[in-house]
């Protein structure tokens, strides 16, 4: 590459000699890292879960780690609330990142600026702050209780210690990453084209269903796959907020491993969950090489 | 500075954080390491340190925060893997650790004896559970309640009475998982005493079979299960000790086990009222635990570490288990001072029933978790 670059013109900003190198050399670093930190660690999930040690000492290729998860009704309920979780969050994460994106690409001024910076604020609150001040104010006679009973009106039952206690706690938690995403993705739609729209006489609807979201497929999705990605290991929350059965795969994980001092199921979960995360990472990687092709 | 580079800028500072933190053992300075609680490390860096300090100017020692048993866990393998190389583990000593891990430990020859620490003759031989672990501190699981709801003299004082309590009084009881903090954890191996005759000694380290846990477990799950719709929410079990105080201490609930030093604490501080009450089961009390300390025999500074688990033992770290930590004392309490004996009358428990730990801890928790935990009805 460096030779055909050096028998073009060179652009006026890239040199033509030595850039390659030095770019290379700058890849090299975060893709080594992954290799180390990452892929490597997979790989030998893999292998180690596929392969075990067998009782007399050596390896030998044997799925049975699988065909227990699977045929374990505990495991998979575990695997099932955790499917649920995230999908429930990921829904209501676009239901409430949504709109606000939406006001937030349409308004000028100081008050959209106050909501920008409340809505980027819960990524400065790590998360097992968080789990406590739930439980302080959502939780049992918590805040909220004590609003409402001041008010004369009753208790509501509380999410504290059932499933729906992490997905506040994770929707809550994700929304800046899922508010900062839906913007960028809405600062690509250019006002000509919503102005356009508005100027034949289409309601906010309209521009919303014909305009903006067609649109918006490909952000929704990076957005969705990030958040996904992120609700389906989670562990703080759950493990604070959820109930002690059945369990996300976060916890559980944590608890085969150092509770039962077992890598090895801990291990196929993890790959089990690695799978399913595969799904969604492939979902981003194609939307990316997407968005790159219909860019040229 | 604009947003991107505050961004940028925030998320590089938010990833730094999370890097590991490197800890290089110093040279020269008995490298131990600290996974217990907030609370424990207060007492080292603000008592036993000191104290060492003075009494053996010439030791230097090193504590560093391992974060939990598992950050402990991880340096003991490395410790492992060193004794194999005959390389320095960089690691001395261990405030609590079970020295059953990691698998072969003790095989190899990783851990010291703890009789070969000066002043072991004088550790109170309930605490005692490995012949490779030095038990310095204790404390035991009572159960803590709300006496404005609850008058002492009606306070439960057997497992019948407090089954009939829980049972009389639905969703005013709640207990953490077995495995997240030993409050909880302990009251389930409470039930499991309660079915076995009440015989502590029927489980040991060693004892453990898969047979035997399929004969003495599953009667405990049932009385637990059958406790379950009674419990809070019907059979929630908050994530630790601390969210059980806290609901305790929101008025919630109005009983929870907890451990004696976390409550004792609690009510010092303001967390739980005055009004709280402790009571103590009189048929057989809930389980308490021992702090071990474990010493690697291939460390580099095992003399300083044996001068410091010697230490441990001393009255004078003793008693300020006592009086700064609110524990209990891993001597016999015939070790002490008079005057400290009759302060603590009250708290000074006439047995200490253990459960061992190893195969049947999680065997315990793990059934727990498959056989109680699930059964949840919401309706």
């Amino acid at each position: 590459m460096a030779m055909l670059s050096s028998t073009l013109p060179a652009r006026a900003r890239a040199p033509a000699y030595g850039g390659a190198i030095i770019g290379l050399a700058l890849v090299a670093m975060p893709v080594l890292l992954l290799g180390w930190l990452i892929l490597y660690p997979i790989l030998a999930a893999i292998v180690e879960t596929m392969f075990p040690v067998g009782a007399d000492g050596a390896r030998g290729f044997s799925l049975a780690s699988y065909r227990f998860f699977f045929s374990d009704d505990y495991s998979l309920a575990n695997l099932r609330v955790t499917l649920w979780t995230t999908c429930v969050c990921g829904l209501l994460l676009v239901l409430v990142g949504l709109p606000i994106a939406l006001y937030l690409r349409f308004s000028r001024g100081r008050f959209a600026s106050y909501v920008q910076a409340l809505a980027i604020f819960p990524m400065f609150v790590p998360s097992i702050i968080l789990s406590y001040a739930l439980i302080r104010t959502i939780g049992p006679n918590g805040t909220v209780d004590l609003v409402l009973n001041a008010l004369g009106l009753p208790k509501l039952p509380t999410p504290y210690l059932t499933p729906w206690g992490p997905v506040i706690g994770l929707v809550w938690d994700n929304l800046p990453l899922t508010v900062l995403m839906l913007t960028a993705g809405l600062g690509q739609i250019s006002n000509a084209s919503v102005e356009a729209a508005r100027d034949v006489g289409a309601g906010p609807l309209r521009v919303l269903v014909s305009i903006i979201l067609p649109r918006m497929g490909n952000s929704l999705l990076v957005t969705l796959s990030f958040a996904v990605l992120g609700i389906f290991s989670a562990f703080t929350l759950p493990y604070v907020l959820g109930p002690a059965s059945p369990e996300m795969m976060g916890p559980f994980m944590e608890r085969t491993f150092s509770d039962n001092n077992d890598p090895l199921n801990a291990l196929t979960q993890a790959v089990i969950s690695f799978g399913f995360c595969l799904v969604f990472g492939l979902f981003y990687v194609r939307s990316i090489a997407r968005n790159r092709e219909s860019r040229r | 500075m604009n947003r991107r580079d505050f961004l940028i800028t925030s998320s590089a500072v938010a990833g730094l954080s999370l890097m590991p933190r490197l800890s290089l053992a110093a040279a020269g300075a008995v490298d131990a390491y600290c996974g217990s609680d907030k609370n424990v490390l207060d007492f080292w860096n603000n008592t036993v340190l000191p104290g060492f300090a003075k009494a053996y100017p010439d030791i230097a020692v090193k504590l560093t925060d391992a974060g939990n048993n598992n950050g402990l866990r991880a340096i003991a393998d490395r410790g492992l893997a060193a004794l194999a190389s005959k390389a320095d583990p960089q690691a001395d000593l261990f405030e609590t650790f079970d020295p059953l891990l990691p698998k072969g430990g003790i095989e190899a020859g990783l851990w010291v004896k703890a009789s070969e620490v000066k002043g072991h003759e004088r550790v109170n031989p309930l605490a005692i559970d490995s012949d490779y672990s030095l038990p310095y501190r204790g404390s035991q699981v009572l159960l803590a309640y709300d006496t404005t709801k609850l008058a002492a003299k009606d306070a439960p004082k057997t497992w019948e009475q407090l089954v009939a309590w829980i049972k009389a009084h639905p969703g005013q009881f709640v207990y953490n998982r077995p495995d997240k903090g030993g409050s909880g954890g302990n009251f389930v191996r409470r039930a499991i005493h309660e079915v076995n005759g009440r015989d502590p000694g029927a489980f040991t380290v060693n004892n453990y079979s898969e047979a035997a846990a399929a004969k003495m477990l599953p009667p405990a799950w049932d009385v637990l299960k059958d406790l379950a719709p009674s419990l809070y929410e019907k059979g929630a079990y908050t994530a630790g000790n601390t969210q059980s105080i806290q609901l305790l201490a929101q008025g919630v609930v109005t009983m929870v086990p907890v451990w004696s030093d976390q409550v004792l604490q609690a009510i010092h501080q303001g967390v739980l009222p005055e009004t709280t009450g402790l009571v103590q089961l009189s048929d057989l009390a809930l389980c308490g635990g021992f702090a071990h300390a474990t010493i690697f025999a291939n460390g580099a500074h095992k003399d300083g570490a044996m001068a410091l688990a010697s230490f441990l033992l001393t009255q004078e770290i003793q008693e300020a288990v006592i009086s700064e930590l609110g524990g209990f004392p891993g001597v016999s309490w015939d070790h002490l001072s008079d005057a400290i004996r009759q302060k603590y009358a009250d708290v000074i428990p006439a047995s200490i029933p253990v459960f061992p730990s190893g195969d049947w801890e999680k065997a315990v928790n793990d059934g727990w978790y498959r056989n109680v935990a699930p059964t949840i009805s919401r309706s």
